[in-house]
């Protein structure tokens, strides 16, 4: 890993046209500023790690949950309210 | 008549069995072919099931019959990720987790998959939006 010191207002470039500026520092949060092409998917690290998480919890369902599910759905369409 | 644009309708699951993702599913980075299956008879709960591991697939249901007010925002490029020519090819699936109830069912609003009705293709979309859960109670 590439380690650099930076402060506020200074930037990182990345190849040719990812640019990563600190806007602000204050305590321990750092307000950093990404500039790259619409192509460059950027995303906070946790939420990707939720996401992952989360579709391990999705992947295959057991046909018990998948025949409750059905049920349950078909019970609330066929009531109007309740 | 192959180049004709259909509209998306709630009978457009049974009209496209395969699709690609142009990205994999975080947490499945090997799997890009699955087919769309619908499940119920009324066409709410569908599945998309791998084409490359057996046995594996996700519960998907449109959004709009749980959460009427949830309309995502897709950029430019998804689209055109995706390749697609029209919004109006493409169509928003939310990822269920199923639960032992359908009171513990949650569906992940945060990253919808959306689908291109007209060429097939398909993407889980991450909307960096901290209002939206990855596990949304299905029910209120």
């Amino acid at each position: 890993m590439l380690v650099l010191s930076r402060r506020a207002g200074e930037s990182v470039v990345i190849g040719d046209d990812v640019t990563i500026s600190v806007l602000e520092v204050r305590g321990d949060v750092v307000r950093i500023g990404i500039d790259a092409p619409r192509s460059v998917a950027v995303h906070r690290a946790e939420l990707l790690a939720q996401l992952e998480q989360s579709n391990k919890e999705a992947a295959s369902p057991s046909t018990n949950a998948v025949d409750s599910l059905l049920e349950a759905l078909r019970s609330r369409n066929g009531s109007a309210d309740s | 008549m192959i180049a004709t644009m259909h509209r998306p309708t709630r009978s457009v699951m049974q009209e496209i069995p395969v699709i690609e993702l142009v990205q994999p599913m975080p947490g499945f980075p090997d799997l890009a072919r699955f087919a769309l299956v619908q499940v119920d008879d009324a066409g709410v709960l569908c599945s998309l099931t791998s084409l490359d591991q057996p046995g594996l697939r996700f519960l998907v249901v449109p959004p709009a019959a749980f959460f009427p007010d949830y309309t995502p925002e897709v950029e430019e490029a998804v689209l055109s990720e995706l390749g697609s020519e029209s919004v109006d090819d493409l169509v928003v699936l939310c990822v269920l987790t199923a639960g032992e109830s359908l009171a513990t069912t949650t569906a992940n609003l945060a990253a919808p998959v959306v689908v291109d009705t007209a060429n097939h293709r398909a993407v889980q979309v991450v909307l960096d939006d901290p209002a939206l859960s990855v596990a949304t109670p299905l029910i209120a």
